[in-house]
C-alpha cells in the first residue's frame, strides 16, 4: 500500500511538471531544457515571499504563484521570442543557457544551503496516515491535488476556453493562426507563463515536502522521460508518462537498486525513442532538421 | 453587376507599383498596380509562378516568412499604407486571407475553427457563427466533426466562414478551385457572391481558373511574370480573343499562326 | 578565404588544397614556430591553460564533425568522454595495461558507443535525437558510477603519468606537445575527412537528408560513420584527460560539461574547423575570465566565495549572446573583420543566409 502511495506521489510529481513541457512544446515547437530550473525558481520565489509574508502563507504561495507565470511570460518576451524562425536546435540551446543562467543567479541570491520554506510559512509537514498503515505527508498530498486541479483546468482550458482554442490552433499551424488574427505572441506568452506556473507550483510543493537545494532541478530533467514517453505533445500523454515512469522508478528503489532509480527514466525513454519516438499518445511528425 | 453605384466608387486597397524580392536578391512581382473597390469581387489570373501568391502575401503580411519584403511601392487599405505589417495586424484592420493550403485547423473540430479566430469585436461572435451556419447548412451539421475529416470542398466552405468570423472588410481567397470538382466550385462561388451582397465586403480572388474567377469577379488583372499585363471589367476580359485563346482555353476558330500568338505577347508587354 | 579578397579559385584543385595562398603559408610557419616556442616562453599557468584548450579542442572537433557538418544534434558529448576515460582508467586499475593498450581501447570503445548513440539518429531528427544522446549520457555516467562503487573507488581512480617510449609524461611541457600533436592530428584527419567524398555526404545530409538519399548518399551509412568517428575521437580525448588528469571520477563528466562542449561549437561558429578551435579556446579560458574580472571588478565579497555561481550566470548570458546575435560564432566576426579590412574603405555589403 505505502507503495502505491509513493508511486502515486513520484507520478504526480513528474505529471504536474510534465504539463510544462507539453505546452511549451505543443504550442510553440520549442523544448524547454530549462524547465527544472523555472522550476527551481518557482520554490525560491515561495522562500522569498515565505520570508516577507511570513504571517500570511496563502498569500505568499499567491504571490509566489504569480511570479512564477510572469517570470514565463518575461522569459517570452524578452529572449525566446527573438528564437521563432531559428533552427530547432537553437531555441532547445537557448533555453538551456537559460537555464544555466537561472541556476547561476539562484546560487548567488540564495546560496547553495538547504532551505525549507515549509517552516517559514509556519505549516508543519505532517504525517497523515491513509488506508491502514501507509502514510503520506500533508505536502504531498497537496501535491496530487495540485496536480489533479491544474490537469483538470487545463483540460478544460484547452477545450472550452477561446484561448485554450486558439492555443491549439496556433500550436497546429501558427501560419493560419496568424492569419485569422490570432496573436502569436500572446499565446506563446501565455504558454510560457502557464508552464512556469504548473513548473513553479511543483516546485514550490516540492520544496515544502523535503527541503530546497539546488539540486531540485534534476527532479524537473528526470520529468523529462515521463513527458516524452508519453509524447511530447500530449497532456494525456504526460499524464501516463508519468505513472509509467513514476511506477517503474519506485519499484526499482524498493526492490532491486537505488542507483538504478536515477536511469531508469532515461532508460525506459531510449526505449522508447527506438520502438515509438513520438510516445505513446503524441501525433507521430517529422521532426525539424538541425 | 448588381452592386450598387454609389459603394463602387470607393477603393478599399489600391496597391501601387508593388515591388516584392525574396533574400533581397530575387525580385519576384515588378510594379503591380491594382485596385479593389468596395463592394467589388476583383479577380487576379495568372499561370503558375506569376506572382499571384506572392502578392496575396504582400497585401496580408506574410512576407517576412520568407526572408522576402515589399522593395518598392506601397499597399494602401483605406488610405492606410499597411506594406510590411505583422499577418495579425491586417488581419485585426478587416483584411483577411483563405490560404490555398492548410486552410484550416486539423485537429479541431468545426465549431472550434469557428471559435478560433480573432474577430475585431467580439461580441459579434456568436451572430456571425450563426450567420456563416446559415450560408453553409452543411458546416451546421458538420459542427462537431474534427476538420481534419473534411472533404475538400467542406474544407473551403470552413476555411471561408472562418475567415468570415473575423469580420473581414476585404476578403483575400486564394486558389478557390484548387482541387475541386467543378460543381462545387460552381457552388461555392455562387455563395461567395451572396456573401458579397449581404455583407457588403470585397473580395479580390486569386485564381488559375479563369473560368471560375470571371463568372463572379467584377472586374479582372491578368499577371504574367511578375507584371500586370492586361485587365478591365468583365466584360473586356471574357471579349478578349487572348483571354479566350490563353486563360478561358476556346479554341474558337481552328489554331493560330505563331505570329498572332507572338503580337500577343509584344502587346502584353506594353501592357505592363 | 573570404569571398572579398579577390582570390578565387579557378580550378577544383584548388578547392581541395590545404593552402590557398603564399601569404597564409607564411602565417602557418610563423603560427607553428611559435607554438614550438611557447612553451619555453609561458609561465607554467598559461602553459596549463594551453594544455587546457589544446585537450578541449580535440573534442569540440569531434563534436564539430558531428553537429556542424552532419548536421547530427548530440547532448551526450561528456559521456562519450567519461567512457574513454574509464576505460583508460579501468584498463590501468585492473590490469596495469600501458598507454599504448589503452588509447586504442578508448578509441574501441568511443566506436562501439559511437554506433550506439548513432543507431537512434537512423529514426530520429534533431530534438528527439538530442534527447536520446542525453538518455546516453545519464547511462554510461551511471555505468561508470556503478563501476566506482562496487570496486571501491569512491572518490574516483588515480592513473599514474603514462610512459611513451621510455619518457615518462609527468611535465607540463611534455603534455603540451603531446596534446599539440594529438589536436594536430585531429585537425589534420577532420579537414582531410571533409574534403573527401565523406565530408561532402555529411554537408548533403545536413542540408536535406531526402535530397542526400536522392543524389545516391547512402544516408544511414553515412550518419553512422559520422557517429562513429566523431565518438571514437571523443574518447580518445576521454582518454587523454583522464591521464592528463591522473585521475578519473564520475563527477567530471556531468550534463554541463555536455553543454560546455556544445557552446563550444555554437560559439566557435557551425561548420568550421577553425570555430572548434576558437570555441574550445573561448570556453576552456571563460572561467578564468571570470576569475580574473572578479578580482579587479568590486563586487560584493559574498558573492567570492560562488565563482562557480558568477561562472554559471556569466556562461549561460555569454551562450545566450552568441545565439541571440551572433549565430555565426566567433568565425563569423573573424570573417567579417577581414572582411571589413580587405574591402576598406568601402562598406561591405551584409549578406544574409
Amino acid at each position: 500500500m505505502q507503495t502505491l502511495i509513493n508511486i502515486l506521489v513520484l507520478a504526480s510529481i513528474y505529471a504536474l511538471i510534465s504539463c510544462g513541457y507539453v505546452l511549451i512544446y505543443r504550442v510553440s515547437r520549442v523544448l524547454n531544457l530549462a524547465h527544472g530550473e523555472f522550476m527551481m525558481l518557482g520554490a525560491y520565489g515561495l522562500l522569498a515571499t515565505a520570508s516577507s509574508f511570513g504571517a500570511h502563507p496563502f498569500a505568499a504561495v499567491g504571490v509566489a504563484s504569480v511570479m512564477a507565470l510572469l517570470v514565463g511570460v518575461a522569459i517570452y518576451f524578452v529572449l525566446m521570442r527573438h528564437m521563432t524562425g531559428e533552427s530547432v536546435l537553437a531555441a532547445v540551446l537557448c533555453t538551456i543557457a537559460v537555464g544555466i543562467l537561472l541556476r547561476g543567479l539562484i546560487t548567488l541570491t540564495w546560496g547553495a544551503q538547504q532551505h525549507y520554506p515549509m517552516e517559514q510559512l509556519g505549516w508543519v509537514n505532517s504525517s497523515i496516515s491513509v488506508f491502514g498503515d501507509a502514510r503520506i505527508s500533508a505536502a504531498s498530498l497537496g501535491l496530487i491535488i495540485a496536480t489533479a486541479v491544474c490537469y483538470s483546468g487545463l483540460f478544460l482550458f484547452l477545450r472550452y476556453t477561446r484561448w485554450g482554442i486558439q492555443m491549439r490552433a496556433a500550436g497546429q499551424n501558427p501560419l493560419l493562426a496568424a492569419q485569422r488574427g490570432i496573436r502569436l505572441n500572446g499565446i506563446y506568452a501565455l504558454a510560457w507563463g502557464l508552464a512556469t506556473f504548473t513548473g513553479g507550483i511543483a516546485g514550490m510543493l516540492i520544496a515544502c515536502d523535503s527541503g530546497l537545494q539546488t539540486t531540485i532541478v534534476t527532479i524537473g530533467l528526470k520529468a523529462f522521460p515521463a513527458t516524452l514517453v508519453g509524447g511530447l505533445d500530449s497532456l494525456l500523454g504526460a499524464l501516463v508518462g508519468s505513472l509509467i515512469i513514476g511506477t517503474a522508478e519506485v519499484l526499482l528503489i524498493n526492490y532491486v537498486d537505488p542507483l538504478l532509480s536515477d536511469v531508469a527514466p532515461f532508460f525506459i525513454l531510449l526505449v522508447m525513442l527506438i520502438f515509438r519516438p513520438w510516445g505513446l499518445f503524441g501525433t507521430r511528425e517529422e521532426i525539424d532538421r538541425v | 453587376m448588381s452592386t450598387p453605384a454609389t459603394l463602387k466608387d470607393k477603393a478599399i486597397l489600391e496597391v501601387d507599383k508593388l515591388e516584392v524580392s525574396y533574400h533581397r536578391v530575387v525580385t519576384a512581382i515588378q510594379g503591380v498596380t491594382l485596385e479593389v473597390r468596395r463592394g467589388q469581387i476583383v479577380a487576379l489570373l495568372g499561370n503558375n509562378g506569376a506572382g499571384k501568391t506572392t502578392t496575396l502575401r504582400a497585401i496580408s503580411g506574410f512576407l517576412g516568412i520568407d526572408d522576402a519584403r515589399v522593395s518598392e511601392g506601397t499597399v494602401r487599405f483605406c488610405g492606410k499604407d499597411i506594406a510590411n505589417r505583422f499577418p495579425h495586424e491586417v488581419a485585426g484592420m478587416g483584411i483577411v486571407l483563405v490560404p490555398e493550403r492548410d486552410k484550416v485547423f486539423e485537429n479541431l473540430t468545426v465549431q472550434e475553427n469557428l471559435e478560433a479566430n480573432s474577430p475585431r469585436q467580439s461580441s459579434t461572435l456568436s451572430r456571425m457563427q450563426e450567420a456563416v451556419y446559415a450560408y453553409f447548412p452543411l458546416l451546421a451539421r458538420l459542427r462537431g466533426r474534427q476538420a481534419g475529416y473534411l472533404s475538400g470542398g467542406e474544407r473551403q466552405m470552413l476555411a471561408i466562414g472562418a475567415a468570415l468570423m473575423c469580420g473581414p472588410e476585404l476578403l483575400l481567397v486564394d486558389e478557390l478551385s484548387l482541387g475541386l470538382a467543378p460543381i462545387i466550385v460552381e457552388e461555392l462561388a455562387e455563395r461567395l457572391r451572396a456573401i458579397r451582397d449581404e455583407l457588403g465586403l470585397s473580395i479580390l480572388l486569386v485564381e488559375q481558373n479563369a473560368h471560375v474567377a470571371l463568372e463572379i469577379a467584377d472586374y479582372g488583372y491578368i499577371i504574367e511574370n511578375g507584371r500586370i499585363v492586361m485587365d478591365g471589367d468583365r466584360e473586356r476580359l471574357t471579349g478578349h480573343q487572348d483571354i479566350q485563346e490563353f486563360y478561358l482555353g476556346a479554341g474558337g476558330s481552328g489554331r493560330r499562326n505563331y505570329r498572332d500568338v507572338k503580337q500577343y505577347r509584344r502587346s502584353r508587354r506594353w501592357y505592363g | 578565404m573570404p569571398s572579398s579578397s579577390g582570390y578565387f579559385r579557378t580550378h577544383y584543385d584548388q578547392d581541395l588544397r590545404f593552402i590557398d595562398t603564399r601569404t597564409q603559408r607564411y602565417c602557418l610557419w610563423l603560427l607553428l614556430a611559435w607554438l614550438a616556442i611557447y612553451p619555453f616562453l609561458a609561465t607554467e599557468m598559461l602553459l596549463d591553460l594551453a594544455n587546457q584548450v589544446l585537450l578541449a579542442s580535440v573534442g569540440a572537433i569531434a563534436l564539430m564533425l558531428l553537429t556542424g557538418f552532419a548536421g547530427q544534434v548530440s547532448l551526450g558529448h561528456a559521456g562519450l568522454l567519461a567512457a574513454g576515460a574509464f576505460t583508460a582508467g579501468i584498463l590501468f586499475k585492473e590490469f596495469a595495461a600501458p598507454v599504448w593498450v589503452t588509447l586504442p581501447a578508448s578509441a574501441a570503445i568511443g566506436a562501439v558507443l559511437g554506433l550506439l548513440f548513432g543507431l537512434p539518429s537512423l529514426r530520429l531528427r534533431g530534438l528527439y535525437l538530442a534527447v536520446s544522446t542525453l538518455a546516453l549520457h545519464f547511462i554510461v555516467a551511471y555505468l561508470g558510477g556503478e563501476y566506482e562503487a562496487k570496486r571501491g573507488f569512491s572518490s574516483g581512480i588515480v592513473i599514474d603519468p603514462p610512459v611513451l617510449f621510455g619518457w615518462v609524461l609527468d611535465s607540463a611541457q611534455a603534455w603540451y606537445f603531446v596534446l599539440l600533436a594529438a589536436s594536430a592530428g585531429t585537425l589534420l584527419l577532420a579537414a582531410n575527412l571533409l574534403r573527401s567524398k565523406t565530408g561532402r555526404a555529411w554537408r548533403a545530409i545536413h542540408d536535406r537528408e531526402a535530397v542526400a538519399e536522392a543524389l545516391g548518399v547512402n544516408v544511414p551509412a553515412h550518419k553512422l560513420l559520422a557517429f562513429v568517428i566523431s565518438s571514437s575521437l571523443t574518447a580518445m580525448a576521454g582518454c587523454l584527460f583522464a591521464y592528463f588528469r591522473g585521475f578519473v571520477s564520475v563527477e567530471a563528466f556531468t550534463l554541463f560539461l555536455s553543454i560546455q562542449y556544445v557552446a563550444m561549437v555554437i560559439v566557435g561558429g557551425m561548420g568550421s574547423l577553425l570555430g572548434a578551435l576558437l570555441g574550445a579556446a573561448f570556453v576552456v579560458l571563460f572561467p578564468y575570465g571570470i576569475e580574473w574580472a572578479m578580482a579587479i571588478l568590486p563586487i560584493p565579497t559574498r558573492w567570492s566565495g560562488m565563482v562557480f555561481a558568477v561562472d554559471y550566470a556569466a556562461f549561460g548570458l555569454v551562450m545566450i549572446a552568441f545565439l541571440l546575435f551572433e549565430p555565426q560564432g566567433l568565425v563569423g566576426i573573424w570573417r567579417r573583420m577581414q572582411n571589413y579590412f580587405l574591402l576598406w574603405p568601402f562598406k561591405q555589403q551584409l549578406m544574409r543566409k
